[in-house]
C-alpha cells in the first residue's frame, strides 16, 4: 500500500519535472511574455500581480519556495527589485537561478536604458549607474527582449528551440500588425503634453514621442514641497496639458489635487498587463493603454 | 491551500529569530506595561532611523557594521533622553514619548527631503520582515537576548532602574530590523498583557514565552498554507493566543497555578 503510493507520488513528481520548465517572474509583464513564448514548455508564478508596486513586496512562504524550485528567473532588474530580490534569491539558494547564471535573466540587461545617470553616485556604493527600469512599456523594446527570452529558453530547452521560435514569431506579427491597425491615432500623439505622478512613463512617452512637461512627485516617496506644487501650477498654467497621467496602483489624491486645479483629466493606466494567464494578455494591454490616451479623456 | 511554504529552511531561521525576540521582549514588555509606557519601542525604532538618515545626510558613506554602530548609538541617545524625562517630569512620560516618536519620524520626513537614497536604510531598520532572516543574522540578536536575561537575572534591579531604557534600546534596534516593528510591538505587549493577573511572575513569564512561541509557529505555519504575508499572520495569532490564554487563566486559576 504504502508502496504504491509512493511510486505513484514518484511518478507525478518524474512527469512534473520533465514536462515544463519552471519560471518565476517579478511583474506580470514577464509573466504574460514567458507564458507566449514558452505556451505550454512553461509552468509560470509571478510574484507581484498587476496591482502592485513591484519596487515593495510583503515576503510570503510561497515566494521563496517557488524560487526554491524555479528553472528560471525572469526579472527587470536596474534596481527595480533591489529592495527585495537579491534577499529572496539568498534564502532560496537554488543555484540554478543565481546571478550569471543561465536561469537568471534580467530584460533591461537585454535593452538600451532611458535615464541612464550622467556621473555615477558612489555613495550608492556600487557601480552600477543602471537607469530607467520601467522598460515593458515600450512595445519595440519588449520584442527585444522577448526574441532574448527566446533563446534563453530555447537553452534551458534545446529540443523545443523551434516551437519556441514559433510562438515568437506569432507574438511578433500580432503585435506589430496590431501596433499597424493603430498607427493612425498613435501618430497622432505624438507631442500631446502630459504630467505624470511619477517619473515612471519614459518609455511609453518614448515610444508614442509624448511631452512630459512635469512630474508631480519628482522625488519617489517624497511629498512634494509647497513651493515646488506652487510653481508646478504656475508653469502649468501656461501650457495646454492634455492629460495627468497615474499608474492604476498609485494613490490618485496627488493626481487629482492637480486637475481641479488645471482644470486636466487624469488618465489611470495599467501600469502592467493584467489577467496575464490569458492568451494575448501583452498584445491587449498595449491595445487598452492606447485606447485610454487617444479616447476623449473623461476624468477618471 | 498551498503546501510549498512548508519547509523547514524557509520556516525555521523565522521561527529562531521569533523566539530569540520574545526572550527579550517579554521581561521588557512586563515592564514596559508596569509603567505604561507601551509606544516607547515606536519611539525607539525612529530615534535609531533618524541617527541613520542624519549620518547619511552628513555626507558619512555607511555600509553594514557602520549603520548598525549609528542606529545603536541613537537608540541609547533616545534612551538616555528618556531616563533623563522620566526622573524630571514622569508623571507625563507617555505623552512624551508619543511626541517623541512622532517628532523622530517627521525629523526623518525633513531630513530626506534632501537626500531621498537615506530613505532605504530607513526602511530596511525600520520594516525588517521575518521570513528574509538567515541562520548567520541570529548571531548577534542571540548575544544581545544572552545579555539581556543575564543582566535581568543578576541584576534585577537594572531593568527597574535606569539600566532599563539602556537594555530597552540595545534589543530593539536589534529586533525591528530582524522582525519589523508591528511584530516587534506584538512580541512586547501581548504575551504580558495576556498572563499581567499571574501572580507568580516566574510562572506569568514562562506561559508568556510560550503563549508567545505558539502564536509564531502557528503564524508562520497559517501564512505558509494560507500564502499570506507572515509578519501580519503572527501578529494576529498572537492576539488570538492571548485572548485564550488570559481567559483561561482567569477562568481557570488552577491552568495558571498548576503550570
Amino acid at each position: 500500500m504504502n508502496r504504491s503510493i509512493y511510486c505513484a507520488l514518484l511518478l507525478i513528481c518524474s512527469i512534473e519535472a520533465g514536462a515544463s520548465l519552471k519560471v518565476f517572474t517579478c511583474e506580470s509583464e514577464w509573466a504574460a511574455l514567458t507564458k507566449t513564448i514558452g505556451g505550454d514548455l512553461v509552468n509560470v508564478f509571478s510574484a507581484t500581480s498587476a496591482n502592485q508596486d513591484p519596487h515593495f513586496i510583503e515576503a510570503r512562504p510561497s515566494l521563496i519556495a517557488r524560487v526554491r524550485r524555479a528553472d528560471l528567473l525572469v526579472c527587470s532588474g536596474a534596481g527595480l527589485e533591489a529592495g527585495w530580490l537579491p534577499l529572496l534569491l539568498r534564502k532560496s539558494a537554488n543555484p540554478k537561478v543565481q546571478p550569471g547564471t543561465s536561469g537568471h535573466f534580467i530584460a533591461t540587461s537585454h535593452v538600451n536604458l532611458l535615464e541612464k545617470p550622467a556621473t555615477i553616485d558612489r555613495s550608492r556604493g556600487d557601480v552600477h549607474a543602471a537607469g530607467n527600469p520601467h522598460v515593458h512599456l515600450d512595445p519595440d523594446r519588449m520584442l527585444i527582449i522577448g526574441r532574448a527570452l527566446r533563446d534563453r529558453i530555447g537553452q534551458l530547452r534545446p529540443e523545443s528551440a523551434a516551437q519556441l521560435d514559433d510562438n515568437f514569431r506569432d507574438f511578433e506579427n500580432e503585435l506589430t500588425s496590431m501596433l499597424e491597425r493603430h498607427s493612425v491615432e498613435i501618430l497622432k500623439l505624438a507631442g500631446t503634453n502630459i504630467v505624470v505622478h511619477h517619473n515612471s512613463w519614459v518609455y511609453l512617452t518614448d515610444w508614442l514621442q509624448l511631452n512630459q512637461v512635469a512630474t508631480i512627485e519628482p522625488k519617489p516617496g517624497i511629498p512634494p514641497t509647497s513651493s515646488f506644487l506652487a510653481s508646478l501650477v504656475g508653469q502649468l498654467s501656461s501650457i495646454s496639458v492634455k492629460y495627468i497621467i497615474r499608474a492604476g496602483y498609485q494613490n490618485p489624491r496627488a493626481s487629482k489635487w492637480l486637475a481641479g486645479r488645471i482644470e486636466t483629466p487624469v488618465k489611470a493606466l495599467p501600469y502592467s498587463p493584467e489577467n496575464w494567464e490569458t492568451e494575448g494578455a501583452l498584445i491587449l494591454w498595449y491595445k487598452r493603454i492606447l485606447e485610454a490616451l487617444v479616447l476623449k479623456g473623461e476624468p477618471e | 491551500m498551498n503546501l510549498d511554504g512548508l519547509d523547514p529552511g524557509i520556516l525555521g531561521p523565522a521561527f529562531v529569530a521569533g523566539l530569540l525576540v520574545l526572550t527579550t521582549h517579554i521581561p521588557l514588555g512586563q515592564e514596559v506595561i508596569r509603567r505604561g509606557i507601551i509606544f516607547i519601542d515606536l519611539a525607539i525604532a525612529q530615534f535609531a532611523g533618524v541617527g541613520v538618515i542624519l549620518a547619511a545626510t552628513l555626507g558619512f558613506e555607511t555600509h553594514g557594521i557602520e549603520v548598525q554602530a549609528i542606529a545603536l548609538t541613537s537608540a541609547l541617545v533616545g534612551a538616555a533622553l528618556l531616563d533623563l524625562m522620566e526622573r524630571r517630569v514622569g508623571e507625563y512620560q507617555e505623552a512624551l514619548i508619543g511626541v517623541s516618536f512622532v517628532l523622530a519620524a517627521t525629523a526623518s520626513i525633513l531630513l530626506l527631503a534632501g537626500n531621498p537614497q537615506g530613505g532605504e536604510h530607513l526602511r530596511e531598520l525600520l520594516v525588517g520582515q521575518i521570513l528574509w532572516v538567515e541562520w548567520h543574522q541570529l548571531v548577534i540578536p542571540a548575544v544581545i537576548s544572552v545579555t539581556v536575561i543575564l543582566s535581568w537575572h543578576f541584576l534585577p534591579r537594572l531593568l527597574r532602574g535606569h539600566g532599563f531604557y539602556f537594555l530597552f534600546a540595545l534589543s530593539i534596534t536589534a529586533s525591528v530590523q530582524l522582525v519589523g516593528v508591528y511584530l516587534v510591538f506584538a512580541s512586547l505587549i501581548i504575551p504580558a498583557l495576556a498572563t499581567i493577573r499571574i501572580e507568580d511572575s516566574q510562572r506569568a513569564t514562562i506561559l508568556a514565552l510560550v503563549t508567545g512561541a505558539l502564536a509564531y509557529a502557528l503564524g508562520l505555519t497559517l501564512s505558509a498554507v494560507m500564502d499570506l504575508p507572515s509578519g501580519a499572520s503572527i501578529v494576529w495569532v498572537m492576539a488570538v493566543c492571548g485572548v485564550l490564554v488570559a481567559s483561561l487563566s482567569r477562568w481557570l486559576p488552577l491552568f495558571a497555578r498548576e503550570l
